[in-house]
């Protein structure tokens, strides 16, 4: 009985308790970012080069960021009503945190599978539309030729893996986290005041 | 304080984002794409060098605009602790929040369709309102106005 009420009043979940809400809201937003980005990904490269800084690519990672901002905030609505709606603001920035690493995770994932499995060149017609584009812009050669090094870097330290997993995470996680805290102001139960 | 551990930990968090987010010239690198500051960001922000500050010389690992929203939520969050002394009432952080989302959009769109040009500096200003729009949002899980 006071285990009950302990539960009702000031709950403690396990890590298992989160991954639900975590696991399904990751999924959902990895796969949106990931279909958003070969949307915008291909858009690129089969664009003429025009020397906008408003290339497919640059447009998806905003797009991309804006999304998967808001994955934090959907997985303590998806907890709220799946598990349990009293949530403490600790806890939300833990869902908040594990969600982001899903994402991170499994974008990774994707990627690296839709390279491997369906098109092995779509890293380098990328890097090559890109540097397409840069070249039709308006600005000093030296400016140019930095903005290219900068770009095939990109790409190339792209290809390390567990680089990419172990970097994403932090930055992806507590950006995650922050907008579950606000996920916790909108949706989460409200402890009863106590006089 | 309600909440100090992750206020806390959460100050340390955004201090070390923010510190991290102006990318490889802190480290002697030429460029912070391809440095380990720049792939920490990599997956959040297109990074370009043109539309980004520098910092001795090297473009920072974010653009202007993730840069102001880092170093906004950053200076938010710091002052959370000073909002008693101004008697601040968090009725309408939320509100806030949603016009700062709002004008993001409406300055990237703006942009975007040639209505206008946006420019580091308004870029980071924007960002900043936003970010500090975030911290002051979620104020009243550490300060609660009623105990004034």
């Amino acid at each position: 009985m006071e285990e009950e009420i302990q539960t009702q009043e000031d709950p403690s979940y396990k890590i298992g308790d989160y991954m639900p809400s975590a696991g399904i809201v990751g999924v959902i937003f990895s796969l949106i970012t990931f279909v958003t980005g070969l949307f915008f990904g291909y858009q690129q490269i089969n664009s003429e080069p025009t020397g906008s800084f408003f290339s497919p690519f640059m447009i998806s990672s905003g797009v991309i960021c804006l999304i998967s901002a808001l994955a934090g905030l959907l997985a303590v609505w998806h907890f709220t009503r799946e598990v349990s709606p009293k949530l403490k603001l600790g806890q939300g920035a833990v869902l908040g945190f594990l969600t982001g690493a899903v994402i991170a995770i499994l974008s990774v994932v994707f990627s690296e599978l839709w390279v491997m499995l369906f098109d092995p060149e779509y890293t380098d017609k990328i890097l090559s539309s890109l540097i397409a584009n840069i070249e039709e812009m308006e600005m000093p050669s030296a400016q140019k030729n930095d903005m290219i090094d900068a770009m095939a870097e990109s790409v190339s330290s792209e290809q390390s893996i567990l680089r990419q997993l172990f970097m994403g995470i932090p930055v992806t996680g507590l950006i995650n986290l922050i907008t579950a805290l606000i996920g916790v102001k909108i949706f989460a139960e409200k402890p009863e005041e106590k006089f | 304080m309600a909440n100090s551990k992750l206020y806390y930990f959460l100050l340390f968090a955004m201090m070390g984002m923010v510190f991290l987010s102006l990318g490889g010239g802190i480290w002697g690198a030429d460029q912070s794409i391809g440095h380990w500051t720049g792939v920490l960001f990599q997956s959040v922000c297109h990074q370009d060098p043109a539309r980004s500050f520098s910092v001795f010389g090297t473009p920072m690992a974010v653009n202007s605009r993730c840069f102001g929203i880092f170093a906004g939520t950053f200076a938010g969050w710091v002052m959370i602790p000073l909002l008693p002394m101004f008697n601040f009432k968090n009725k309408q952080g939320l509100v806030v929040l949603l016009f700062a989302v709002m004008l993001q959009i409406l300055d990237y769109s703006g942009n975007l369709l040639g209505y206008w040009e946006n420019t580091n500096l308004s870029r980071v200003l924007l960002g900043g309102f936003l970010g500090v729009a975030v911290s002051l949002s979620l104020s009243d899980f550490f300060y609660n106005d009623n105990q004034t």
